[in-house]
């Protein structure tokens, strides 16, 4: 059989990101000795953990066609109340003064996170709002938030056992690193082979569709927004051990890179299409890419306008697999090899 | 057999293309094809999904450009064809799916790009209203002009967007499927409406699963099969059952449904069913094994009555028996775990998920039933399922992951089918299920039906098409004004097609 020109191209589109991610490492390789290091590598993997987590609480999202914009400002919100309630008050901590204990901590970082997605979904849902200016009044109402607790001030003296999630290691390996590939397995389980997960697929497909198939929709959706803000807490445990301190700005403009890892993973922005698989895959990429231009001495200036070209990039992508779909799905009659029946 | 009509080869045709071929990946869509229209000709166009029929308008109307062949307009040979080219030569196309901007008025949709300004460049608003107004009484349509497209039904919006083709100087209209979604009355007002542009020269080229409306309205017809053009004739030469067997290349069965022998146990049983503005007074019996077929103009309360037993609308007042016990759907999900089970009319819309495969389009309803202890989904028990309907209802597809977009008209329905029979459910309601599909795929369809039936299922088939609802029901209930208001025994001599008719129409039907 001769070599199929739109097929071919759909394949690599559909693969892209990897094929990607291997051409990144390779050009970095080359350009820098000192990229293609256990070290370096570790470090990629590292700085790859809360964007990861964040990436999958916004694929589920994405996979039912909603946005979640405010998931930077949860994880900020969530990190700093966090924060605030581990450590002793004024100087030098800025804490509340209650010094709770991590055990209760977490639990209360997991709510707010819960509490966020909750009223999210409420309003798209419930309130019939549109999904994405709900969640960018949201990215705006908790950031501001956010800063009223803390003043602008950054909080310290973080107690060791909690910080041990984003800073600690078993023997050489991070404990971020595992925690966060387990998560992408149970996420790509989820999404793959659960009924949750193919409710997800059907209401970002065809919302009717699933409706009339036996699906609640909305439920769903809440479902979705839930995750998403209990992912977002989860990300601000680990950004918070990552960083030993509480900062205002926590999380802050990260929206732009998840959803940027997303899309390039391969999560479409029309709901219905994508794999948490193909998400890590745009994690990897955006992190060595970050990684390699800060080992090449690339101004941050510059990075950021990279970054800006990347997530055009994604977009770029997005829009070619939509085109070479179309003939395909316009011409009503494809039935290439039909299936023998006895 | 009659002959093909003697093709003078000179410059009376309006659009002639010779020798198109045209390929997809994996198909050979367009082969060889030679197709020509006169001035004021009604041509059929006709065949099986996935024949080339939709290739070949794509490819009339500049969209697909042809690996090879040539286009000649009046005769002349013109190059470089695209959509723009086809426009500015007056050909134009009027698609199966609406292509109107909702939130707008009607009067804007039809001025849509080319609103009238006065002088001070400001949109003539008043102008816009009135000649809106007055072209559309041109065309014999009294409506309002002012209403938003968003509030016209189905049939509504279909007739504000042919009428817009026929304003932009046509020379050739291609109608694709464009009656399929209207409702009898209706197809009459296009009908004539087509008659009478054409009488002014223009030609049409009409595209359609209903045989009964080429022989009503064209002259000529052409067959297409596997991407041939495999006949051009009179239609006036052809008898329907000539056309079919052209159409499917072999002898197509016939369909004649079997009757239970004895009426089954009452399943469903409705008791003054009332819903303000959509139905009143609603009094029905289904039975195990029974097929009843629901039939009624636009807003009769048809299909509002299986929504609303479905659960995607409120079911008002009234008593409703399933197996004897209260009946009430909050929501489809309440509706499918009490065993009723419902096609909907818009396959698009509310049947299948067209980028998700087969596979997963199959067993949405019944996923919880296909978990393991762990909660995860028994990936080879869901393949054998799927497989087994597939080779059930004979569903054509490559693989299981074939996304359902990719597939026929017809094969999609059958995967909407094979959804509902999975839920094994004890009442089927199905909404015009034969819509929008070729016709060995219709028979194949109401083989379906009749299948399920005789598995026990009880069944209503909403349909508007009479002669199919006499091929599959055993008993046909016509609704008019939000009630029912006939009943007709099938097979009884006073079953007509016409006394069906009248009674769908509202005139009271004599004994």
């Amino acid at each position: 059989m001769k070599i199929d020109r739109s097929r071919a191209i759909q394949f690599l589109l559909d693969n892209l990101v990897w094929i990607l991610l291997l051409l990144t490492l390779l050009a970095f390789s080359l350009l820098t000795p000192r990229f293609l290091t256990v070290g370096n590598l570790t470090n990629i993997l590292v700085h790859s953990t809360v964007l990861g987590i964040m990436v999958i609480g916004q694929s589920f999202t994405l996979l039912t066609g909603n946005f979640d914009l405010s998931a930077e400002s949860t994880l900020g919100l969530a990190a700093i109340i966090g924060a605030f309630l581990l450590v002793p008050a004024g100087e030098p901590n800025f804490g509340a003064g209650l010094q709770l204990s991590p055990l209760l901590v977490v639990p209360i970082m997991f709510a707010v996170g819960l509490a966020v997605g909750w009223i999210n979904g409420l309003f798209i849902t419930r309130l019939k709002m549109n999904n994405f200016i709900v969640t960018l009044a949201m990215l705006i109402i908790l950031r501001g938030l956010t800063m009223v607790i803390t003043e602008g001030r950054t909080i310290t003296g973080l107690p060791e056992t909690f910080k041990a999630l984003g800073a600690a290691s078993m023997g050489v390996v991070p404990i971020s690193i595992v925690v966060v590939g387990l998560a992408f397995l149970a996420a790509s389980l989820v999404t793959r082979s659960t009924r949750f997960g193919r409710d997800l697929y059907a209401v970002g497909g065809n919302r009717n569709a699933a409706l009339a198939s036996g699906i609640n929709p909305d439920r769903r959706i809440r479902h979705v927004y839930l995750i998403s803000g209990l992912l977002a807490a989860f990300a601000g445990w680990i950004m918070l051990g990552r960083l030993g301190v509480g900062a205002t700005r926590m999380g802050e403009g990260m929206i732009f890179e998840i959803q940027a890892a997303a899309v390039i993973g391969g999560i479409s922005l029309f709901g219905g299409r994508g794999t948490m698989v193909g998400a890590l895959g745009g994690v990897l990429l955006l992190s060595t890419i970050d990684s390699g231009l800060n080992l090449l001495r690339v101004s941050g200036f510059a990075i950021n306008m990279i970054r800006g070209l990347i997530i055009l990039f994604a977009m770029l992508i997005d829009a070619q697999k939509a085109r070479y779909r179309a003939p395909v799905a316009n011409s009503t009659y494809v039935t290439p090899a039909v299936r023998q029946t006895s | 057999m009659s002959a093909t009509i003697e093709v003078p080869i000179d410059s009376n045709y309006v659009i002639e293309v010779k020798g198109i071929v045209k390929g997809f990946p994996g198909v050979r869509a367009l082969d060889h094809v030679d197709f020509g229209l006169r001035r004021g000709e009604l041509r059929g166009l006709v065949g099986k999904n996935g024949a080339g029929k939709s290739t070949l308008v794509n490819v009339l109307t500049g969209v697909y450009p042809a690996d090879a062949g040539e286009i000649l307009v009046q005769g002349r040979l013109v190059t470089n064809w695209d959509t723009t080219t086809a426009t500015r030569h007056g050909i134009q196309c009027v698609h199966q799916h609406v292509q109107l901007v909702p939130p707008l008025t009607i009067a804007e949709n039809i001025f849509c790009g080319d609103l009238p300004t006065s002088r001070s460049r400001l949109v003539d608003w008043d102008r816009v209203y009135r000649e809106a107004d007055t072209r559309l009484r041109q065309l014999g349509l009294q409506i309002d002009v002012r209403r938003k497209v968003e509030g016209l039904t189905v049939a509504e919006r279909q007739i504000i967007e042919i009428a817009k083709a026929l304003f932009a100087e046509a020379q050739v209209i291609v109608l694709d499927e464009a009656t399929a979604p209207l409702p009898k009355n209706e197809v009459q007002m296009l009908f004539s409406f087509v008659r009478q542009q054409r009488a002014r020269g223009v030609a049409f080229v009409y595209i359609s699963h209903y045989l009964e409306e080429i022989f009503a309205l064209c002259d000529t017809v052409t067959v297409m099969r596997d991407g041939r053009n495999i006949a051009d004739r009179q239609v006036s030469d052809l008898t329907q059952p000539e056309l079919i067997r052209l159409i499917s290349g072999t002898q197509l069965d016939t369909f004649t449904r079997q009757r239970p022998a004895e009426a089954g146990q009452p399943v469903l049983a409705i008791n003054q069913l009332e819903r303000q503005g959509a139905y009143s007074s609603v009094d029905l019996v289904l039975r195990r094994g029974e097929i009843i077929g629901l039939t009624g103009l636009e807003g009769s309360g048809k299909d509002a009555l299986a929504r609303a037993l479905f659960g995607l609308e409120p079911l008002g007042d009234g008593d409703v028996r399933l197996d004897g016990k209260a009946y009430h759907a909050q929501d489809p999900r309440d509706a499918l775990d009490q065993g009723v089970a419902y096609l909907p009319r818009d396959r698009h819309g509310y049947g299948i998920i067209g980028i998700r495969p087969v596979r997963e389009n199959v067993t949405l309803p019944i996923l919880r039933r296909l978990r393991t202890a762990l909660g995860l989904i028994a990936g080879k028990r869901e393949r054998h399922v799927v497989g087994e309907y597939i080779d059930k209802l004979r569903i054509k597809t490559p693989t299981q992951e074939q996304p359902v977009e990719y597939l026929s008209g017809g094969n999609q329905q059958k995967v909407v089918f094979a959804k509902l029979s999975s839920t094994n459910p004890k009442v089927l309601l199905l909404d015009e299920p034969t819509q929008g599909v070729d016709v060995q795929a219709k028979l194949e369809i109401l083989k379906i039906v009749d299948q399920l039936a005789h598995e026990g299922s009880a069944v209503i088939v909403i349909a508007e098409d009479i002669r199919e609802l006499l091929d599959i029901s055993d008993r046909i209930i016509v609704m008019f004004e939000g009630k029912i208001v006939h009943e007709f025994e099938v097979g009884d001599p006073g079953t007509t097609v016409e006394r069906i008719l009248s009674a769908v129409e509202g005139t009271p039907v004599n004994a």
